[in-house]
């Protein structure tokens, strides 16, 4: 018989002593920005019903779920995100509070994805919901608030990109096509495959200046001056509201300092059953994935039964770790500590100064192995202490700096 | 500066993929030497390639260990990557075919269909899945797909067909078209957006010559 009790399953890891450190390290600093930007925690179950995640429209599909039963039969899953469970819980335990609603977590979540690049089975997130109002100063606050967390992790290579998926579904309803010749269209705008809009295009004959445009769309990423290549005119009420959105929100960026962090993509179309409105990503050297999305999601809440406009994002921390990796950051060092050992007489009094260096936020260890003085400075050695001390039996101490 | 790093497809791509980059003022000349070098470079333009299996192309290009990618179409929709693909370079035509034997041409909405050969079993999946609706038997082979029908192993395949000729000689035909194949060029999707001018640049020194 095979045996995996030594093993992990495929896709989690153990977290050892430095990385894990490095880690939570990681964590307290985004925690911090969160909560001084008024972003309160929450810590939804890490088990949810299968109900709230799949059914009929599911957002998250079947394949890609850990899914088990409780003891009454019922489907049950390992959250493969934390933006629906915010979302339940605005829409029912949180429904009487005074809105807007600004909710953060840090958790992980769990997905059969695809393994490799830095994406693993169990993950973690941190991300930030700002529940209740849809203008352009909260999709700019989030975009924003995404721009600090990724700032707090010390990244400072990086960039958002920003689209607006009004803009895709207004153009979209101005052509005519049909509903599966409009994914046809996403498929190869989400892809940048011009060749591919051009043949669907012409397939459909959808006239000029549309047509143009469809067709600009896989190139109409970069700097803000790309919108001033679309003429306001040809595009349809829905697509020039879009346009304008994101006028605004790139002027409110602008005004809080952000705008060389951000440039746009108006062929960001992927999730389009989800998002809403405003759509964005971000990217750093040394990973092939974005590190952070989000976007706007004013129908998700109604799924749980009310009406609440919403907007978030959420970053992982893994990929993030792997970034500052693979860009040389270094990670603060933590004090290596003291390591207090004795003469048989001073045990008391080696106790006692061991938690006095404790009670004053130094890293402290009390020799239990009674080693001896060389032993146990090679012990000290080896684990990294920066300073050895030996409790004589007269109360004097010896010091030594390793 | 960063490297771009280009993954190019080992085997009949690969000195039309050096001609197109060369056409694009990047200097293959360390490319071209037979050196048994991994990985080769163009220092001037900060450049560095390598040499892939024509299937890992899309993958090293998804993760963000190479930047571009060359690859054939073929390679793509089997692979399914998260890519973006920015040209289509023209060269190594071909189709995506369903083959199999005279008598079922014009018939293959009369009789069902049990086992499919084939060198792409995700094609073969996806396409009987969604454009047939049927639930087929996959049977992966390596190479000469066209024996499969012949022996009884399965009733069609799926395959490239660049002249026909050898479905000809053995009595087979093409029962329908899945995609027209050709090579591709592909960007990392971070790639794209953090070195943004240096690729589209290069993307355009490309289209130029097509």
């Amino acid at each position: 018989m095979r045996r995996w009790n030594i093993y992990t399953p495929e896709g989690v890891q153990d977290i050892l002593f430095e990385s894990c450190s490095q880690k939570r390290v990681l964590e307290s600093k985004i925690r911090k920005a969160f909560k001084l930007n008024g972003y309160k925690e929450i810590e939804p179950p890490t088990i949810e019903f299968y109900d709230t995640f799949g059914g009929e429209r599911g957002l998250i599909s079947q394949e890609s779920m850990y899914k088990f039963c409780d003891s009454k039969g019922r489907l049950l899953v390992l959250r493969p995100d934390l933006t629906v469970p915010v979302a339940r819980i605005a829409a029912t335990k949180l429904k009487d509070e005074v809105l807007p609603l600004k909710c953060c977590y840090i958790g992980n979540t769990f997905s059969f994805d695809e393994l490799g690049g830095g994406r693993q089975h169990e993950f973690t997130q941190a991300g930030c919901e700002l529940l209740g109002i849809n203008s352009p100063e909260a999709d700019a606050e989030v975009v924003a608030m995404a721009i600090e967390t990724i700032r707090a992790t010390g990244i400072d290579e990086f960039q958002i990109d920003i689209g607006q998926v009004g803009f895709f579904k207004g153009l979209m309803e101005e052509s005519g096509l049909s509903e599966d010749e409009i994914e046809e269209v996403r498929e190869f705008i989400d892809q940048k495959n011009l060749v591919g809009v051009e043949q669907v295009m012409d397939r459909h004959q959808v006239k000029n200046p549309l047509k143009r445009i469809i067709l600009d769309l896989p190139k109409l990423f970069g700097s803000k001056d790309i919108l001033q290549e679309i003429k306001y005119e040809d595009i349809g009420k829905v697509a020039t509201k879009a346009i304008e959105n994101i006028k605004e929100v790139l002027d409110i960026l602008e005004d809080r300092n952000l705008s060389q962090y951000v440039s746009l993509d108006l062929g960001m179309v992927q999730s389009l059953n989800y998002y809403t409105g405003i759509v964005f990503r971000g990217y750093t050297y040394g990973v092939g994935f974005p590190i952070l999305s989000g976007g706007r999601y004013d129908k998700l809440v109604a799924k749980f039964g009310r009406d609440c406009e919403a907007t978030g994002f959420s970053l992982g921390i893994n990929m993030v770790m792997m970034a500052l990796e693979r860009q040389k950051k270094q990670f603060e060092q933590e004090s290596a500590g003291v390591f207090v050992t004795y003469e048989k007489n001073a045990r008391k009094l080696a106790g006692d100064y061991c938690r006095q260096l404790i009670a004053n936020d130094c890293i402290a260890e009390l020799d239990i192995m009674q080693l001896g003085m060389e032993e146990s400075k090679k012990y000290a050695t080896a684990k990294g202490f920066s300073k050895f001390v030996c409790i004589k039996n007269d109360g004097s101490r010896e010091e030594i700096t390793l | 500066m960063r490297y771009i790093t280009f993954a190019l497809s080992k085997g009949r791509l690969t000195d039309l993929s050096i001609s197109l980059l060369e056409g694009a003022g990047i200097d293959c000349t360390e490319l071209k030497s037979n050196s048994r070098k991994l990985i080769l470079s163009d220092e001037k333009n900060k450049i560095r390639f390598f040499l892939a299996k024509p299937a890992d192309v899309p993958v090293y290009v998804e993760y963000g260990a190479a930047d571009i990618g060359i690859v054939g179409k073929d390679t793509l929709i089997e692979e399914g990557r998260d890519l973006y693909e920015v040209l289509d370079l023209g060269f190594a035509k071909c189709k995506m075919c369903v083959a199999g034997p005279k008598e079922l041409e014009g018939k293959m909405d009369l009789v069902s269909i049990n086992r499919v050969a084939t060198k792409y079993p995700e094609v073969a999946r996806t396409y009987f899945r969604h454009k047939r609706r049927e639930s087929v038997e996959i049977i992966k082979l390596s190479g000469s797909i066209e024996l499969a029908p012949l022996v009884g192993l399965s009733e069609v395949i799926v395959d490239l067909v660049e002249t026909g000729r050898t479905l000809k000689e053995n009595g087979l035909v093409v029962l329908d078209t899945i995609a027209d194949i050709s090579a591709r060029m592909v960007v990392n999707r971070v790639s794209m957006k953090m070195e943004n001018q240096r690729i589209t640049r290069i993307i355009e020194d490309i289209r130029k010559q097509l």
